[in-house]
């Protein structure tokens, strides 16, 4: 099967590839521990609003997302080349798709769909607009972090929803988790085509690092628990 | 940025082999150019509807000039004859870039094998293994002596064996001699014409995949871009006709047949099909070189036919 951090583009992340591909396997399995925890708390309480609330950060990502990718494009984009502003704009698109369709399940579930950032989501969302604020790559290093990130939930997440016969779940994820695959492509392909220094170098590693240790937080019991409260 | 058009001044353009023209770049303003590595090419755009592509060739240390050399071509398409024609010293020229689809790779020892203008990326490579104290290998062909640019400075560089086979002289380079055994950890570069390129493919064939790495600077004999070519959906039974232009993907779909996507760029691979028959003209950014290679799958979002028919397990 195709590994999209094989995609092609420049050289540029060539002399910190070791650690990006580090950071990103090392969020990739705290995701899904936080993912098999919250599950397994899950299976002892089958409580709708529970899966609801902990679909709520993951809504809240989104549409933040939606937000922050058009930002991106409005600040930079006329710093890269026409298909990557396409791009992005697509991935826009399929993120607002995705808030769509999680608010519909959370909805499913009894709960109410986020219309402001969770508490939850606030660490995990102020240090993405601060990498915004920052540099032209950092964001899309942060958001490509976090989108792998998601990818360590969806085994978990098939899992558990088969388990409670949560179907609509399922197939929500199954979509997002096909759209990811490009999201976390195109991140990488951006990053390795139009870094140009050690500098650029540093801030993405910044990012990634400072995102590794936000992006698994609201997947865990313990997040959800803390938002009940 | 390296996405964006800049226009940079020629600061000499002068040949430095038969019929190979070496052009030096700087910037009208005396600032540092972009930075980059080897086997980095940069867009030029020669006027008229010509942009091409021409390795830079020079020293990625030197920040004030970019260096590229071009072949004139009389059966090309035009690029190469007005390069020497009409590019002069204190001229200018549109320049993007630059980008690097050919980067040199960690290894313990490296191979390069050129041909003709193809040293032009290699030569800096050369360089680079050389900095970094690691043998190397080079086997360099021309078709005669006058005729292979930079041979000079090709000699200069240390710490390695440079052999340079003039076919007027000696034949065809002996590939078997340099690629015959495979070594642990060796990369092997190739960039010049189709037949050395198959020529060197068919020789490293029993290397680990992924040690070759190559580079074409002539089109691949193909039909032209965009071309139309016939698909065979094998399992729905149907032949359809995928026109210049319009994406694989595209008349798939309007045929009726789904196939599962996201970017319809190349970059997800979730459309990835299985190639029963025929030649993939592959244009995604995600197959390794040996899936490429093998030519078994495709991303029809993107990808075409490098023949006239394409049978596909749909």
């Amino acid at each position: 099967m195709v590994d999209v951090r094989n995609v092609r583009g420049g050289d540029g992340l060539e002399p910190i590839r070791a650690e990006i591909d580090e950071l990103l396997d090392s969020v990739v399995a705290s995701t899904a521990q936080a993912t098999e925890a919250f599950f397994a708390s899950y299976d002892e309480d089958p409580d709708p609003a529970r899966l609801a609330a902990w679909l709520a950060p993951r809504c809240w990502r989104e549409i933040d997302y939606v937000y922050l990718l058009n930002e991106e494009i409005a600040r930079y984009g006329m710093q890269f080349e026409r298909r990557h502003i396409t791009l992005l704009a697509k991935q826009s698109f399929q993120e607002a798709e995705h808030y769509d369709m999680v608010g519909k399940a959370i909805e499913s579930l009894g709960g109410t769909v986020p219309t402001s950032v969770p508490a939850e989501a606030e660490p995990w969302s102020r240090f993405l607009w601060e990498c915004l604020d920052r540099h032209p790559l950092a964001a899309v290093a942060a958001w490509n972090l976090s989108e792998t990130s998601a990818s360590g939930s969806f085994e978990p997440t098939f899992r558990g929803a088969e388990r409670h016969g949560l179907a609509e779940v399922t197939r929500i994820y199954k979509r997002i988790e096909t759209d990811e695959k490009f999201h976390v492509g195109l991140g990488l392909q951006m990053m390795s085509t139009y870094v140009k220094n050690d500098d650029d170098r540093a801030e993405i590693l910044r990012a990634m690092r400072g995102m590794r240790d936000i992006a698994w937080k609201t997947f865990t019991p313990e997040s959800v628990s803390a938002a009940s409260a | 940025m390296t996405g964006t058009w800049t226009t940079l001044e020629v600061e000499s353009a002068q040949p430095c082999a038969t019929d190979v023209l070496t052009i030096t770049l700087v910037d009208p303003g005396g600032h540092d150019l972009p930075t980059w590595t080897p086997g980095a090419h940069v867009d030029v755009d020669l006027g008229g509807g010509l942009v091409r592509q021409y390795s830079l060739c020079g020293d990625p240390d030197d920040p004030r000039r970019w260096r590229i050399a071009v072949l004139r071509e009389p059966a090309g398409r035009g690029g190469s004859q007005r390069v020497h024609d009409a590019v002069r010293a204190g001229g200018t020229l549109p320049v993007r870039g630059p980008r690097n689809h050919f980067p040199l790779v960690e290894a313990d020892r490296y191979v390069f094998v050129a041909g003709g203008i193809g040293i032009t990326p290699i030569l800096p490579m050369l360089r680079r293994a050389a900095a970094l104290g690691r043998p190397w290998t080079a086997l360099y062909g021309g078709r005669s002596r006058d005729s292979m640019a930079f041979a000079d400075e090709l000699r200069g560089v240390p710490g390695g064996d440079l052999t340079l086979v003039p076919q007027d002289e000696h034949g065809l380079p002996d590939l078997p001699a340099v690629l015959g055994s495979p070594t642990d950890r060796t990369a092997v570069y190739c960039c010049g014409p189709e037949p050395l390129l198959a020529a060197v493919e068919r020789e490293t064939a029993h290397w680990p995949a992924g040690t070759l790495h190559r580079e074409r600077f002539t089109a691949t004999p193909v039909v032209a871009e965009g071309g139309a070519f016939e698909v065979v959906l094998q399992r729905s039974g149907m032949r359809l006709t995928v026109p210049e232009y319009e994406p694989l993907l595209d008349v798939i779909e309007d045929a009726g047949v789904e196939v599962e996507n996201s970017c319809r760029a190349g970059i997800c691979g979730t459309c990835l099909v299985r190639v029963c028959s025929g030649e993939p003209d592959h244009q995604d950014d995600v197959l390794s070189d040996d899936e490429r290679e093998r030519g078994e799958v495709m991303l029809p979002c993107v990808s075409r036919a490098r023949g006239e028919l394409l049978v596909l397990d749909l």
